[in-house]
């Protein structure tokens, strides 16, 4: 696999959302408005990026008997360093989070990539598929947090996560008497995940048969 | 027993190395988080007094008791207490303004884990209208402020007297 390949593996191929079902806690929970969604991709992103690395700096020394403890011990450091940077300098961001930030030391994606791919491989490889995949799990939050804030309110927004009472655009797409509340509920959200991962399941699908198609006209 | 001690140096090794991280990165940013706490709460203190500057507020005392959590003094006006009372679930939080005679200038609801239009009266208005100007230290604040929602409402009341009790005897 090239380094091209690995790195776009996180957007369709192995979407860690909607193709292989990781991080799903979270992504169920906040994915009520675009800033909520915004905020925990690039959370999610660094810490990936960096646990990444890290681990496959020292992926020569961990001895393998108590590598996922040595792993835990540093995504909860990197967690814990970005939910004070947070803290600090967006807390409103903080308030709508709130324990979101620290569960991602649970978020199954970024001891996953630990486990499958930085423990194995080079640096700067690993830290593309950091890339990669915390793009992936961007992307997917906000298509679902998108379509949730639209559905339930009619309206899509952003708000400088660094200062609140900074509106950066507001679009009104649905009449407010149109908007469907129940989508900023749970139903909503499992509502919304289910349709997104058949999509992408049919296109996955889609796209095998017609390779398969091909091989068998090859012949 | 020489791979469990190696096993046990390296473990330690990164467990002290994620320590001096975490240190660092608290130095750097504690002083901002307790900056930007002491503002928003500066702003629950402003819905009371909304007309003096934010360095007349105070922090007089912390810790108190069980329900008095912080007493704040503001130059010229009197204290306002930071008070946190039991309930029937989760209490409530308010903060509650008294002058020098113990006269209830303002209340306000932080919040309220009762039941939702019960326990949770003690958020409303006619509540908090019923408490201004009430003499906290005379018995008139004693009457039924809300009928049928004495588990949330009675410790809320015994909060003010309490407050009021712990002006008159230590902030004079």
């Amino acid at each position: 696999m090239n380094r091209k390949e690995n790195f776009t593996a996180g957007f369709i191929r192995e979407n860690p959302v909607f193709s292989l079902y990781l991080g799903l806690c979270s992504t169920l929970a906040i994915t009520t408005t675009l800033n909520n969604a915004i905020g925990m991709g690039v959370a999610v992103i660094a810490v990936l990026i960096m646990s990444n690395v890290i681990i496959s700096l020292i992926r020569n020394i961990t001895p393998s008997e108590i590598r996922i403890p040595v792993y835990i011990v540093i995504i909860a450091t990197l967690v814990k360093v970005i939910q004070m940077l947070i803290k600090a300098y967006a807390p409103s961001l903080d308030t709508a989070l709130g324990v979101f930030i620290p569960l991602i030391v649970v978020n199954c994606i970024i001891l996953g990539r630990a486990e499958a791919f930085a423990s194995k491989n080079k640096v700067l490889d690993s830290a593309l598929d950091g890339l990669g995949m915390g793009l992936g799990y961007t992307v997917s939050i906000i298509i679902m947090s998108a379509i949730r804030q639209i559905l339930a309110t009619g309206v899509i927004s952003f708000d400088n996560p660094f200062n609140a009472a900074q509106n950066i655009f507001t679009l009104r797409i649905i009449p407010d008497d149109f908007a469907i509340s129940m989508f900023s509920q749970p139903f909503g959200a499992f509502c919304t995940f289910a349709c997104l991962a058949a999509g992408l399941a049919a296109y996955k699908a889609h796209k095998e048969n017609k390779a398969k198609k091909l091989e068998k006209e090859a012949k | 027993m020489k791979k469990i001690l190696h096993l046990t140096v390296f473990l330690a090794l990164i467990a002290a190395l994620a320590g001096g991280a975490l240190g660092f990165a608290n130095s750097m940013t504690a002083p901002v988080i307790a900056e930007n706490e002491l503002k928003a709460e500066r702003d629950t203190l402003k819905v009371i007094y909304d007309d003096v500057p934010d360095s007349a507020f105070v922090v007089e005392k912390e810790n108190v008791s069980k329900t008095i959590q912080k007493v704040f003094k503001v130059e010229g006006k009197g204290y306002i207490f930071k008070m946190k009372v039991t309930g029937y679930k989760d209490g409530t939080s308010f903060l509650v303004a008294l002058d020098k005679d113990g006269k209830v200038v303002d209340y306000v609801a932080i919040s309220n884990g009762d039941t939702q239009g019960l326990g949770s009266k003690v958020t409303e208005k006619p509540f908090r209208e019923k408490l201004q100007g009430a003499d906290a230290l005379g018995s008139e604040i004693d009457e039924d402020t809300i009928t049928g929602a004495t588990v949330s409402s009675k410790p809320v009341i015994e909060g003010i007297k309490e407050a009021a009790k712990y002006q008159a005897d230590h902030l004079k």
